[in-house]
């Protein structure tokens, strides 16, 4: 770069609120290809689906096999979680440099663990659950084990993160003082530690949620069962029946996490000062200790036996043709699986912000704004895409869509919790300086939570990547079509270069997000 | 980081509750295994499998359809059996010869291929019956009448469908992709000669067609059982799709049982349910509700040896290792 390009380039970095709308330029070149992807062909299924939202099936079979589908699936989400967020704290305390390094004097073990626990993280729960089909049956475990597995090596990686960036002042104190490593590393930085756990912890249990819907439209047990059934079939009444349901238990986990989470003075997810040690330790104990009769209860009832872990099956008969799986299209299939993950990160993270300063002067558009997001977090992409193939031809940009809804709605919720945390002055000086609502916000606030904002926005490409396993279904020709097929010719080669692509490929997603978060933060 | 605040009223109260709390999680695990086995005793444990004939069926149809189907059919096994019979359902094709092979489904009905792919893994399973249109069932090709497709007079014919948007059933439907897929390559139709370098897979078959007459795809193959039924109950816009061609006959659908059947339920069951199926009559009221849903006139013993070609076009085509 010569010195007068990089002169111009300086000159015309945008001002920080600026940043988080950047992303929102994908919808240009998106919005002049839509014409041409669209056939049109069904928005009269698309307009039955959107009239059936008002007369659900009231038959009461309908309303009972949706709610013990939604039975079902809850407890998986809460067993999975549960079990996810104990095993991933023990893992997190292993994996943390500042332990091994107060324990032993050196990181080297910390740093070896945290490059194992990559591995479960990198491949999607349902690839997990696919795999854990085969070896265990149909059993309930196996859905339940599928979310604990990737969750737990996450918490895992956010509590090693969460503890390392802990000072150490008091640590280092308590040791010189001649505290052994255990009681020193317990009384410094367990305090310190509790309130992001735990907030975080809330998150993972809206996550799990969704992740157990998603598990039933892959055939392991749930509403998401009933979901894929009825939309395939077209019979939108009795789809709304158990959309309704399960958005009713989405949006009261919601609202009581966020209670809890005010309560006990925890950070949001992406919160812009750290607070300190959460209040309400007592509390917190106290709904740890009702939690555990709950998830004895529905372990029972789900009929979740870990007995059943020992009586694990061979897998299928097969042979490797590794020459075939060689000779597969890898640098096709690689390039379009990337281009849809950028593709939907971009329309989810870019969207967020813009419908927000959009939507700023209208409290009703607001209102309705938050409602479709509502649907987007709910609604499992595949069965997004399966409704946007009714007016768009197959291809990346329609399961793009489909991924970056669902993402949209996730992080446009992270968002407005963060917007409605943020300080008010700025905003309220800037409205009353005469400028507009938009600005006022775009400056006021956003301008604070712009960079955390897009340092999360990284972290959720990454997810993304991992999702797109689950869109195979009009993402042609991509990896995730082909891991589909794959499974569907028992082609374990196959599966197993799939596997290893896609733990590669997130391993490296992963570094290259971090990258960017750190640039983010640290700027 | 502020420092950590000082909370002087921290001590006894706290103290004990976490003691508490550090008890009770100790104390959890001891309680938990002997609960968890009473309900693993309950719900499918070693005694359970023997009692109960777990019956299922690969999701080719609607739910509501599915469910009323094989609550009947569970109900009419249970009543001639004695036995009691639970229909588990399975949403995948997958998952439903997965769910076979590792012994979680004691009667599955299986599509040709699926049913060939469960007894290549569970050496020894048994096929019952099927039905008397599945010795030479069919599928038919649909298209969007916008797209200007004409019928195709030999199989040949099938070239037209070349760059354009198309799509299959289920991955591992023998009516809605295994033989469409082996009459399309009879044409010298690739799959990456169609439009986006690959098929599209709708899941099932009322999905492909609701999504050809959408014009999501512009052609599709489906099983032609449910094509008619959804001709019958008005599902599909004749101005918007029709069918181009219809396949030769080839056997499909049958039921499969589980190898150790008679050890469980008693000598001679397995043969006790073939002929339970077989004598499935249309004068019987309650049979006739269940022949019509199978859209069939009776079952009767499958040969075998007639499920050989479907191997041979599955390994052809790769789904079959």
């Amino acid at each position: 770069m010569t010195a007068a390009s990089a002169w111009s380039w300086r000159a015309l970095r945008l001002a920080p609120p600026l940043l988080p709308l950047l992303p929102a330029l994908v919808w240009l070149p998106v919005l002049l290809l839509l014409p041409g992807l669209s056939h049109g062909g069904g928005w009269d299924l698309i307009g039955q689906f959107a009239g059936a939202a008002f007369k659900p099936s009231l038959d009461p079979l309908v309303l009972s096999s949706a709610f013990t589908g939604l039975g079902v699936t809850v407890g998986i989400a809460l067993l999975g979680w549960a079990l996810s967020l104990v095993l991933g704290l023990v893992g997190g305390v292993l994996s943390s440099r500042t332990v091994w390094r107060t324990a032993t004097g050196s990181a080297l073990p910390a740093e070896c663990i945290r490059r194992l626990l990559a591995v479960p993280r990198a491949v999607h729960e349902l690839l997990w659950g696919l795999l854990l089909l085969q070896l265990l049956g149909l059993q309930p475990v196996v859905a339940v084990l599928a979310i604990t597995i990737p969750y737990a090596a996450l918490v895992a990686r956010v509590v090693s993160d969460l503890l390392d960036a802990l000072p150490t002042a008091g640590l280092e104190g308590l040791r010189l003082a001649g505290a052994p490593a255990g009681p020193a590393l317990l009384t410094a930085l367990g305090p310190a530690l509790q309130p992001g756990v735990i907030s975080y912890g809330g998150y993972r249990l809206e996550c799990a949620l969704r992740s157990a819907t998603l598990l039933g439209v892959f055939g392991l047990g749930g509403l998401g069962t009933d979901l894929r059934l009825t939309l395939q079939s077209l019979q939108f009444r009795e789809l709304w029946s158990g959309l309704w349901m399960l958005l009713l238990v989405m949006l009261v986990l919601e609202a009581l996490l966020r209670v809890l989470r005010q309560r006990w003075g925890m950070p949001a997810r992406f919160g812009l000062s750290r607070r300190s040690v959460g209040r309400g330790g007592r509390e917190v104990v106290l709904g740890a200790l009702l939690l555990l009769p709950l998830l004895v209860l529905v372990a029972v009832a789900l009929g979740v036996n870990p007995l059943q872990l020992g009586q694990l099956q061979p897998l299928p008969p097969w042979t490797a043709d590794w020459p075939a799986v060689a000779a597969l299209p890898w640098p096709a299939l690689i390039g379009s699986t990337l281009a849809l993950t950028l593709l939907a990160a971009a329309l989810a993270v870019g969207s967020a912000p813009l419908l927000l300063l959009l939507m700023a002067p209208w409290p009703w558009g607001r209102a309705l704004m938050q409602a479709i997001w509502a649907l987007g977090r709910l609604w499992p992409p595949p069965l997004t895409a399966l409704l946007l193939l009714f007016v768009l031809q197959p291809g990346v940009l329609t399961a793009a869509l489909a991924l970056g809804f669902h993402n949209l709605g996730i992080l446009g919720r992270l968002l407005l919790e963060a917007e409605e945390a943020a300080p008010l002055q700025a905003e309220e000086a800037l409205a009353a300086a005469g400028a507009g609502p938009r600005l006022a916000l775009l400056y006021g606030r956003f301008s604070a939570l712009a960079r955390s904002y897009l340092a999360y926005g990284a972290y959720r490409a990454d997810v993304i990547l991992r999702e797109t396993v689950v869109v195979g279904l009009v993402g042609a020709a991509g990896l995730g079509s082909l891991l589909l097929e794959a499974l569907s010719s028992f082609a374990i080669d196959q599966l197993i270069a799939l596997v290893a692509v896609y733990v590669l490929l997130t391993l490296m997603g992963e570094d290259l997000s971090d990258r960017l978060r750190r640039r983010l933060l640290a700027a | 980081m502020l420092p950590l605040p000082f909370r002087p009223r921290l001590p006894r109260a706290s103290v004990r509750l976490a003691l508490l709390a550090g008890l009770a999680l100790a104390v959890a695990p001891a309680a938990l295994p002997p609960q968890l086995q009473q309900a693993a005793a309950q719900l499918g444990g070693a005694q359970a499998q023997q009692k109960v004939l777990r019956i299922s069926a690969i999701p080719d149809q609607n739910p509501e359809k599915l469910n009323r189907l094989y609550g009947l059919v569970a109900d009419e096994l249970s009543r001639q059996l004695k036995v009691p019979v639970k229909y588990v359902p399975v949403t995948d094709y997958t998952a439903a010869v997965s769910a076979f092979r590792t012994g979680d489904l004691d009667l599955v009905w299986f599509g040709g291929l699926t049913g060939v792919q469960a007894r290549l893994q569970k050496p020894g399973a048994r096929l019952l019956a099927q039905r008397d249109i599945d010795a030479a069932f069919t599928s038919v090709f649909i298209a969007n009448t916008s797209v200007g497709l004409k019928p195709v007079r030999g199989v040949k014919g099938l070239a037209e469908l070349k760059g354009k948007r198309f799509t299959f059933g289920s991955e591992s439907s023998t009516s809605g992709r295994l033989m469409p897929q082996y009459y399309l390559s009879q044409a010298g139709v690739k799959l990456k000669d169609f439009a986006g370098g690959a098929p599209g897979f709708s899941g099932s078959h009322d999905a492909t067609i609701a999504l050809v007459q959408s014009g999501a795809y512009q052609a599709g193959a489906v099983n032609e059982q449910v094509w008619k039924s959804s001709l019958r109950s008005g599902k599909v816009d004749r101005r918007k799709v029709a069918v181009i061609w219809r396949t030769p006959g080839y056997p499909d659908y049958h039921w499969i049982a589980q190898p150790n059947l008679d050890q469980r339920f008693g000598k001679g069951f397995t043969g006790k349910v073939q002929k339970a199926f077989v004598s499935l009559r249309r004068s019987n009221p309650q049979q006739a509700q269940i022949l019509e849903l199978f859209g069939a006139q009776q079952f009767v013993p499958a040969p075998v040896g007639q499920y050989s070609a479907i191997e041979k076009v599955g390994r052809e085509i790769g789904k079959i290792r």
